[in-house]
C-alpha cells in the first residue's frame, strides 16, 4: 500500500529471506509488492518458502506489520491489538498518530527511534536525505543562477541551518554539488567550488547575523532539528533578503499541523510541503495558495521539499534499511514485545525497547 | 576451518594488555569481560588490564567464576584474543587456529597479515568491519573530531582575549575537508567541541563553521583570504596526494595572531618514503597523548618536524596521533557497544575460520574483515585451490 504514486519503496526480496532466516512462520506479502521498483513477484517467491501472497487486509492482520512509510491512520483499526507495527512513525511530530496507536494497544516501533545508547540512529539513510535533496537543489540552482558554470564566478555559497546528523551529511553533499559528475565537470572547467557555512541554534536566532548571511547565500538548507517545532527559524520576511536566484531546500521535512495548539510549523516559513510526486516549487506554484492562510508566503524563492528524500532512489534506500533492520529481527520475531528490556545486554533489544511506543510514552511522562 | 570442531565447551576469550606507548591508556573495560562471561564463555584477563584508566584486577571479576586474572602468555593462548591495537610482537603467543580481533589495517600492513597467516592464526580486523554499504561498524571518528575540537577551543579560550565577551563576532571556524572526520568536526565545532562548554556559552554569539572541499582548499587566493578571517583552522582533509601540503608554512601568517590550528588528519612526516608524506599544514608539530597542545614558543615545536621543513610561521596548534585516546573510558565504551554484538556472533560461529560471506548481517560484516576475505582478495587462486572461500566482490 503506497500513499501516493511517487512512493515506490517496498522491502526487497533479500529482506524477506532475512525474515525467513530469523524464524517468521509465515510472511504475507501484498499483491503487487515491489512492482514500483520493477521487482518481479518471482524474486519474492524465490526468497522464502514461507511467503504467501495476499491483499492488504491479509497483511494487516498479521502479528507483525512492517512498512517503511507509516500506514494511513485510517488503516490502524485493522491492526490487531498487541500486534507489532514497525514503521517510520516520528512520534515527536505526530501526536495524533501516537494517540491513536496507543488507544488501539498496538506495539508500535518507530524505525526512526531505533537508537544506540548514545542516541545515534541505527536505522537511517540520512546520507540519502542529504544527497538526494542537495543534488536536486543544485539542479534547480543551475537553472536560476546567472553564472552557475562560469569559471569567473566566486565560490557558490551554501548556508546550512543545523549541524546535526542531517546537516553534517548535507555539508559533504553540498561541498560536492550533490552530484559527483557535476562536480567533476566543474573542476575540469576550472569553475570555483562551493563554500559551505553551517550555523546552529545559537546563531540562527541572531537576526543581525542571519540577515546579512542570507543576503549572500545561493542555497539555503534547513537541516534543523528544532526543540520547539512551533516556532520558525527563518521568518518569511527574512527570505526577502536572499538573492532572487537563490534556492531554498527543506531537509527537515517537519509538516505543518494546524490541528494542534500551538500549531507545528516548518523551520523556514512559507515553504510548501513536498512529496515524491512533486518536490520542486517555482515561485508561482499553486501549492503556495493551498497553504494555511496563517502561513506567510509573501517572499518566495525556488523551493524544494519532500517528505522522503531517500524515496527518490527507492531500491538503494531499501537495501540500506533492510540491512540495518536485519540484526533486529531475531529479537523482534522471537521475543514478546512486553519482555523487551531497555537494559538488556543486547544492543538491538535495548534499541527496540526504547523505540516501542508504550515505553517511549512512559519515558516522556516520567 | 573450525578451530574447536567437536569440542563441547564454549570458546574462550583472552584480553591481553596493549603493549604500546606509555601514554596509551586504553584497554577493554570490565563490562565487556563480564558480558562475554554472562554468555557462558571463560574470559582470561591479563593482570593489570585497565590499570591506566583506574581499574584494578578485581574490577574485572564477577560472580560467574568464568573470569580469571592471568599472565600475558595465558591471555594470548585463548580461542579468541581481543586487543584494540595490533600486538605485532606477540603474534607468536597465539595458537594456530585461534582468532585475533584487533585494528590490523591489512591494506597498509601486508607484513602483519603474512605473519599471521604463517602462524596459522585467524584474524578479524576491526577497522575493516563494515556493513553491505561499506559503513564501518567499529569506528570512533566522532571522538577524533570532538576531542580534537575540545582541545582546539580550550586553546582558543587562552589565546583569544575576546572569547568570553558578549559583543564579539561569532567565532569563525574553517574546516578543511568534508569527509567522515570533517562531517563530525562541523557538529563538534558548532558546539565548541564540548556540550558542556556550549551550554556555558549559550548566551554568547555562537560559532560560524565554514567548510571547504578540495577545490577550494586548492585555490590559494581564496584560501589565504579565508585564513585571514579564521579563529580556528581545522585540518580534516584526507589527501589523495600526501606529498604536498595544503597550507604552506608562510600562509599561516595570514591567520590572526590569536588563531589556533587543530590537526585532525594526523598524517606523519615521512620524508624518506617514496613518494614522501608531509603534513597537510606545513610546519606544525605532531602531538601525542602526553602533549597535544603546542604554543608558538614551545621548546618541543621542532621535535617532530624534520630538518628542511619550514616552521617559522606558527600559531598555537593542537595535534595528537590518537584523539580518541584523550578520553579513554568514553572511547572504549563506544567500541564496546559496537563490538559486543559482533563478538557474540563470532563466538556463535566458533571463530573467524567459520565465517560465511552469505551469513546474516553481522556475519557478513565480520567475514568481510576476516583473514579469509583478505586472502580471497589478495590471493584468489590459492583460496580457490585450498580453502573454498568466496571472493569478496565489494568493499
Amino acid at each position: 500500500m503506497h500513499r501516493e504514486p511517487g512512493e515506490k519503496r517496498d522491502f526487497l526480496p533479500s529482506f524477506v529471506a532475512a525474515l525467513d532466516a530469523a524464524g517468521a512462520e509465515e510472511i504475507v506479502v501484498e499483491n503487487g509488492y515491489g512492482s514500483g521498483m520493477d521487482i518481479d513477484e518471482s524474486a519474492y517467491t524465490a526468497s522464502s518458502s514461507r511467503l504467501v501472497w495476499g491483499d492488504l487486509d491479509d497483511c494487516l492482520i498479521q502479528d507483525a506489520v512492517m512498512q517503511v512509510r507509516c500506514l494511513d491512520e485510517g488503516y490502524f483499526d485493522k491492526l490487531g491489538a498487541k500486534s507489532i507495527l514497525l514503521s517510520m512513525l516520528h512520534y515527536t511530530t505526530r501526536p495524533e498518530r501516537v494517540r491513536r496507536l496507543a488507544e488501539l494497544d498496538i506495539n508500535a516501533i518507530s524505525m526512526d527511534g531505533l537508537v544506540d545508547d548514545g542516541g545515534r540512529r541505527l536505522v537511517e539513510n540520512l546520507a540519502a536525505v542529504s544527497a538526494n535533496g542537495v543534488g536536486a537543489a543544485f539542479g534547480e540552482l543551475a537553472k536560476t543562477h546567472p553564472a552557475f558554470d562560469d569559471p569567473g564566478r566566486p565560490p557558490l555559497r551554501v548556508a546550512i541551518l543545523g549541524s546535526g546528523a542531517v546537516g553534517s551529511h548535507a555539508v559533504r553533499a553540498a561541498s560536492r554539488y550533490g552530484n559527483d559528475q557535476l562536480r567533476a565537470s566543474m573542476v575540469a572547467r576550472g569553475v570555483s567550488g562551493v563554500e559551505v557555512v553551517v550555523v546552529d541554534y545559537d546563531l540562527t536566532a541572531h537576526e543581525s547575523y542571519m540577515r546579512p548571511l542570507l543576503s549572500r547565500t545561493d542555497l539555503l538548507i534547513d537541516a534543523t532539528q528544532r526543540l520547539d517545532s512551533t516556532v520558525h527559524v527563518i521568518p518569511n520576511h527574512w527570505v526577502a533578503d536572499m538573492p532572487l536566484h537563490a534556492v531554498v531546500l527543506d531537509l527537515s521535512v517537519d509538516p505543518y499541523n494546524f490541528s494542534v495548539s500551538p500549531p507545528i510549523v516548518k523551520g523556514i516559513e512559507g515553504l510548501p510541503q513536498g512529496t515524491l510526486d512533486q518536490f520542486v516549487f517555482q515561485t508561482d506554484d499553486s501549492a503556495y495558495e493551498r497553504l494555511d492562510p496563517r502561513v506567510s508566503t509573501e517572499n518566495r524563492r525556488v523551493a524544494l521539499s519532500c517528505y522522503s528524500w531517500p524515496g527518490r532512489k527507492p531500491r538503494e534506500c531499501m537495501e540500506i534499511y533492510g540491512a540495518q533492520l536485519e540484526p533486529f529481527l531475531d529479537v523482534l520475531l522471537n521475543k514478546p514485545a512486553e519482555a523487551w528490556d531497555t537494559s538488556s545486554p543486547s544492543l538491538y533489544e535495548r534499541a527496540l525497547a526504547r523505540a516501542e511506543l508504550g515505553r517511549w510514552l512512559e519515558a516522556r511522562t516520567g | 576451518m573450525s578451530i574447536r570442531s567437536g569440542r563441547d565447551s564454549a570458546l574462550t576469550l583472552g584480553l591481553p594488555l596493549m603493549n604500546q606507548e606509555p601514554e596509551e591508556r586504553r584497554d577493554f573495560l570490565p563490562s565487556l569481560a563480564r558480558h562475554v562471561a554472562s554468555l557462558g564463555h571463560e574470559v582470561f584477563v591479563e593482570s593489570g588490564l585497565g590499570a591506566r584508566m583506574g581499574y584494578s584486577d578485581l574490577d574485572y571479576l564477577d560472580s560467574s567464576g568464568r573470569i580469571r586474572i592471568v599472565g600475558r602468555d595465558e591471555a594470548f593462548a585463548q580461542d579468541v584474543v581481543l586487543v584494540l591495537r595490533s600486538p605485532d610482537d606477540r603474534f607468536e603467543l597465539m595458537r594456530p587456529g585461534a582468532t585475533l580481533v584487533s585494528m590490523l589495517h591489512f591494506p597498509t600492513r601486508v607484513e602483519r597479515y603474512r605473519r599471521l597467516k604463517e602462524l596459522g592464526v585467524e584474524a578479524v580486523s576491526l577497522d575493516l568491519i563494515a556493513d553491505d554499504n561499506h559503513r564501518r561498524l567499529v569506528e570512533n571518528m566522532e571522538a577524533v573530531a570532538w576531542n580534537g575540537l575540545e582541545a582546539g577551543f580550550e586553546a582558543l579560550a587562552h589565546t583569544y582575549p575576546g572569547f568570553r565577551t558578549h559583543d564579539r563576532d561569532p567565532i569563525r571556524v574553517t574546516v578543511m575537508g568534508a569527509g567522515m572526520v570533517g562531517k563530525h568536526a562541523v557538529e563538534a565545532a558548532t558546539k565548541y567541541g564540548s556540550l558542556e562548554r556550549a551550554r556555558s556559552l549559550r548566551d554568547f554569539p555562537g560559532v560560524e563553521v565554514t567548510v571547504l572541499g578540495r577545490n577550494l582548499t586548492a585555490n590559494e587566493r581564496y584560501l589565504r583570504e579565508r585564513l585571514h578571517v579564521t579563529d580556528l583552522l581545522v585540518d580534516a582533509v584526507f589527501r589523495s596526494d600526501a606529498s604536498k601540503p595544503l597550507v604552506l608554512n608562510e600562509w599561516i601568517d595570514e591567520l590572526p595572531g590569536h588563531a589556533v590550528i587543530c590537526d585532525l588528519s594526523v598524517d606523519p612526516y615521512l620524508l624518506d618514503a617514496s613518494p614522501p608524506t608531509v603534513r597537510g599544514i606545513e610546519g606544525i608539530p605532531q602531538g601525542n597523548l602526553e602533549q597535544y597542545v603546542f604554543y608558538p614558543d614551545d621548546p618541543n615545536w621542532r621535535a617532530t618536524i624534520p630538518h628542511g621543513v619550514p616552521a617559522l610561521s606558527r600559531r598555537t596548534t593542537v595535534s595528537c596521533y590518537s584523539w580518541p585516546g584523550i578520553h579513554p573510558r568514553a572511547c572504549m565504551h563506544r567500541y564496546e557497544e559496537q563490538l559486543l554484538p559482533l563478538l557474540e556472533k563470532l563466538f556463535e560461529t566458533e571463530g573467524a575460520g567459520r565465517l560465511r560471506s552469505d551469513g546474516g548481517y553481522l556475519e557478513r560484516a565480520l567475514y568481510g574483515a576476516s583473514m579469509g576475505a583478505w586472502v580471497a582478495l589478495s590471493e584468489p587462486d590459492e583460496v580457490a585451490n585450498s580453502r573454498g572461500f568466496e571472493s569478496r566482490t565489494s568493499g
